[in-house]
């Protein structure tokens, strides 16, 4: 059997920031004056003091018409209605499961906004409302996109699509809600050979792909669970959970094509060496060298 | 150890790549996470260490008093260890939440620095049943990862090679008290030999196999472990076992063995760095937390 | 007690250590007794030469300070000296080593509990040594092991646990105080530098160790001989515990039917 042990010096220590080349954003701290022109609505991370909209949390600002808000650089996740997110259920209560999705509270998934086996237009008794653990216990993921936003932030879920639902084998990877992109799909089968759900929260799930006509026979609550991953899809899963950790720790946007980028710059590497800073580091720069290059073109 | 929630689902996962032997970061079952570990980081402290394994971060500051020896033991030094689980690590640890885990874990070192073979109390006897060094070994868990004990340990001992014993220039009884006279240069003092000073290695038992370094997830879908204290001369000071659940004989046996031989890399890895690091010179640049 | 006094032998070594383990057999037939705190739920009272240990188990009750729902129940688990147990007066106060020996009583006890048939609640045990003359742990986890079968608390085996003291070439099994002491020093140069002491709990149904806790320093090889030895010894005491346990269900049971053909003949006077 081989074993790996690997102890560093604190001295061997690598900066890894990388600089891009398009200009840092003016940056305000918490108490920091953004204007004194009136005329301006106070937005998030903003609040006025005497006739000036001073900034409350540290960060970037934004505008939108007269709407001025702070951008925190590092939050919890904001939602919007849309918003494709994966959470992990945390507790079973009458009618409805509150699930973890990184925002402030917790999130809210009803009964009634989930498709539930055999059919969607199917009437909810007591009967399902007893059942409800089968279908969803504590500590499973789920993916769904907001539905509702409530009045104290808290955000409804639903899941009364095909492509929501449980999730089944694989590997959750938490970064910031900031670093992901937003895009029109956040569902993707990459070509590597995994299936990767990017939440618009933070919360990434990496899966063996699901052919077409399976997903579709999903319906969200089965889960296999004697179905043995082969070593080859394993070894994919954990190079990409690598990888996206690599970026995020590099402060990185993620999105498909930056994932795919870095997953291909990574194959000089062994997946366990992904784990040490120099690769990691390595695999950033050149991932971010092919966005410049794309860009340019 | 605060308790994370899996799905079963992600269990099963975790469960088959123990199996196959690829675990979930790529590892396989008897491989670490990258280490970094820094001495001397503390100013005040007489020795001080930090390791970060992965996302667990240990402070182990060292300082000597000087105490009476036991009674029953005049010729030998004294060592404690406290264990300060802060609620920076995880608000689990607030107010005495932390108490029953840095318990374990002190006295658990305490154990395995127990025997003569391990640690030689008596380089720290100044003046026999009269005066004696006690060193205070105090540890400080910033921030909770999985595999307490085994990055515990090492931080200990990186924390103890270390450690500076001011040099006693003379001992002399003067009626009842005792006089000591202290060397007044801060760089005469003694080292302290740690050679064989043991690593806590756990073998985290997920089904059937045996796992090192186990993540918190891989933790929670263990049914229990085994710690072993292993010295670098292969000397076993100290077996327990965390968890529930219980081993066969013949496992125990087979996870001994398996443990043995990873206690001895991890000391020789150990002492390389530390050893690499001392090469640096007393002009070594301290990271400590920033950068 | 003049027998335990002419059975104080347990020098073994090696493999000799049946003679050892018969002795110790023999001994612990008259000295183990369940049912001896009336007012528990469950107890049990241990006597291994000099060694006297009696430990009570009370009802399930709600974990205190505790919110949301466990699957499983807990164990709660104290082993304290009595303050005039040991040679020096003990703290009323738990110290550092009761502590750690209330940890191993727990993870000795808790994989042999059903411990999914009461969530939410827990079982309180309570092991005092009331005399000790080495290897208290061990008789205490046997003792509550017992306690919590008379309480009728679930468990999927009895657990019976035994000491193992190691100095140089020479293994005591159940070693006494000054044994204990020896194993602590380093032995004079010699052959074999090992000392230490073993304290395992087994489950022989399931052929399962539920605690292996080792102190002291030694190679590899002595270790894992001792597991062998442990076994052996946990396996003999384990049919006296399950004697014990029968032999005090017979008695209830006497009682019982006693209690009913008494309520008959008094039925029969009054008619």
């Amino acid at each position: 059997m081989t074993q790996n042990v690997h102890i560093r010096l604190a001295s061997q220590r690598i900066d890894n920031t990388i600089v891009g080349t398009s200009e840092v954003p003016r940056l305000y701290t918490p108490g920091e004056i953004i204007t004194c022109r009136s005329g301006f609505m106070r937005g998030h991370g903003t609040y006025m003091e005497e006739d000036a909209l001073t900034a409350s949390v540290a960060g970037v600002v934004e505008q939108v018409n007269k709407l001025i808000s702070v951008r925190p650089i590092k939050n919890r996740y904001n939602g919007e209605i849309g918003d494709v997110v994966v959470g992990r259920i945390t507790e079973v209560q009458q009618k409805r499961w509150k699930v973890d999705t990184n925002s402030r509270l917790d999130s809210v998934l009803l009964l009634s906004s989930v498709n539930l086996p055999g059919g969607e237009l199917r009437r909810r008794g007591t009967e399902d409302e007893q059942m409800m653990r089968k279908y969803l216990q504590e500590g499973d993921l789920i993916s769904a996109e907001v539905q509702k936003i409530y009045d104290d932030g808290s955000l409804s879920l639903y899941t009364r699509s095909l492509k929501y639902g449980k999730l089944c084998q694989g590997v959750l990877v938490k970064v910031f809600p900031s670093l992901v992109k937003r895009r029109k799909t956040h569902f993707h089968n990459l070509p590597c050979g995994a299936s990767m759900i990017l939440g618009n929260n933070g919360f990434i799930w990496i899966c063996p792909t699901v052919s077409e006509d399976e997903e579709n026979g999903l319906g969200g609550f089965t889960e296999n669970l004697l179905e043995v991953v082969p070593r080859t899809d394993r070894e994919v899963i954990a190079r990409l959970r690598n990888c996206i950790l690599a970026l995020a720790n590099c402060k990185m946007m993620l999105c498909d094509t930056s994932i795919l980028y870095a997953f291909e710059e990574s194959q000089k590497y062994e997946v366990l060496e992904l784990l040490r800073p120099e690769p990691m580091l390595d695999v950033c720069v050149l991932t971010q060298q092919r966005l410049y290059m794309q860009e340019d073109e | 150890m605060a308790e994370i929630l899996l799905s079963e689902a992600e269990k099963t996962f975790i469960l088959h790549g123990v199996e196959e032997g690829f675990r979930c970061d790529g590892r396989m079952r008897l491989d670490y996470r990258p280490m970094e570990v820094e001495t001397d980081v503390v100013s005040h402290a007489s020795g001080s260490a930090r390791l970060r394994l992965a996302n667990t971060d240990i402070l182990v500051g060292v300082k000597t008093e000087i105490d009476t020896p036991y009674p029953e033991r005049p010729r030998e030094g004294k060592i404690e260890f406290f264990v300060d689980c802060s609620a920076n690590a995880t608000p689990a640890f607030e107010g005495r939440g932390g108490e029953e885990l840095g318990t374990e874990i002190s006295n658990s070192l305490a154990t395995a620095y127990q025997s003569s073979q391990t640690f030689d109390l008596t380089a720290l006897c100044i003046l026999p049943g009269q005066q004696c060094w006690k060193l205070y070994i105090d540890i400080l868990i910033l921030e909770c990862g999985g595999n307490l004990f085994d990055a515990v340990s090492l931080a200990v001992k990186a924390a103890l090679h270390n450690t500076r014993v001011p040099k006693v220039k003379g001992a002399c009884l003067d009626g009842g008290t005792v006089d000591l006279q202290l060397s007044d240069d801060p760089y005469d003092c003694c080292r302290l030999d740690v050679s064989d000073a043991p690593c806590l290695v756990t073998l985290c038992k997920i089904g059937d196999h045996c796992v090192v370094d186990p993540t918190a997830e891989e933790e929670t879908c263990s049914s229990g472990s085994v710690v072993i204290a292993i010295t670098e001369k292969s000397l076993v000071t100290s077996v327990f076992k965390t968890g529930v659940g219980s081993f066969h004989p013949q496992t125990l046996i087979d996870i001994l063995k398996v443990g043995q031989t990873i206690g001895l890399s991890v000391n020789k890895a150990l002492r390389a760095a530390l050893l690499e690091e001392e090469q640096q010179g007393r002009k070594k640049e301290c990271f400590g937390f920033l950068k | 007690m003049d027998r335990t006094a002419t059975l104080t032998k347990k020098e073994t070594s090696g493999h000799e250590s049946q003679l050892g383990l018969d002795t110790k057999a023999d001994r612990l037939t008259d000295h183990v007794k369940t049912g001896v705190v009336s007012q528990a739920k469950g107890s049990a009272y241990i006597e291994q030469s000099n060694t006297k240990v009696v430990c009570s188990v009370f009802d399930p009750r709600e974990i205190p300070r505790k919110s949301g729902y466990s699957v499983n129940g807990e164990l709660y688990c104290e082993f304290k000296f009595a303050p005039f147990s040991c040679i020096q007066w003990r703290s009323h106060q738990p110290d550092a080593f009761e502590k750690e020996c209330s940890l191993i009583l727990r993870r000795s006890l808790e994989p042999a509990v059903c411990r999914h048939e009461f969530p939410n609640f827990q079982v309180d045990v309570y092991a005092l040594v009331l005399e000790n003359d080495g290897s208290a742990l061990a008789a205490a986890i046997t003792c509550a092991a017992l306690a919590l079968a008379d309480a009728s608390v679930p468990m999927y085996d009895l657990v019976v646990a035994a000491t193992l003291g190691v100095h140089g070439d020479k293994k005591f099994m159940d070693p006494t105080v000054e044994e204990e002491s020896l194993c602590n020093i380093l032995p004079p140069d010699g052959r074999s530098r090992n000392h230490g002491i073993i304290t395992a709990a087994f489950s022989p149904a399931h052929q399962q160790m539920s605690e292996f806790a080792q102190s002291g320093a030694m190679d590899i090889d002595c270790a894992t001989s001792s597991i062998q030895l442990l076994r052996e010894a946990c396996e003999s005491i384990y049919l006296l515990s399950q004697q014990c346990l029968l032999k005090g269900v017979t008695k209830m049971l006497k009682k019982k039917q006693k209690e009913i053909k008494l309520d008959l003949s008094s039925d029969r006077i009054a008619c």
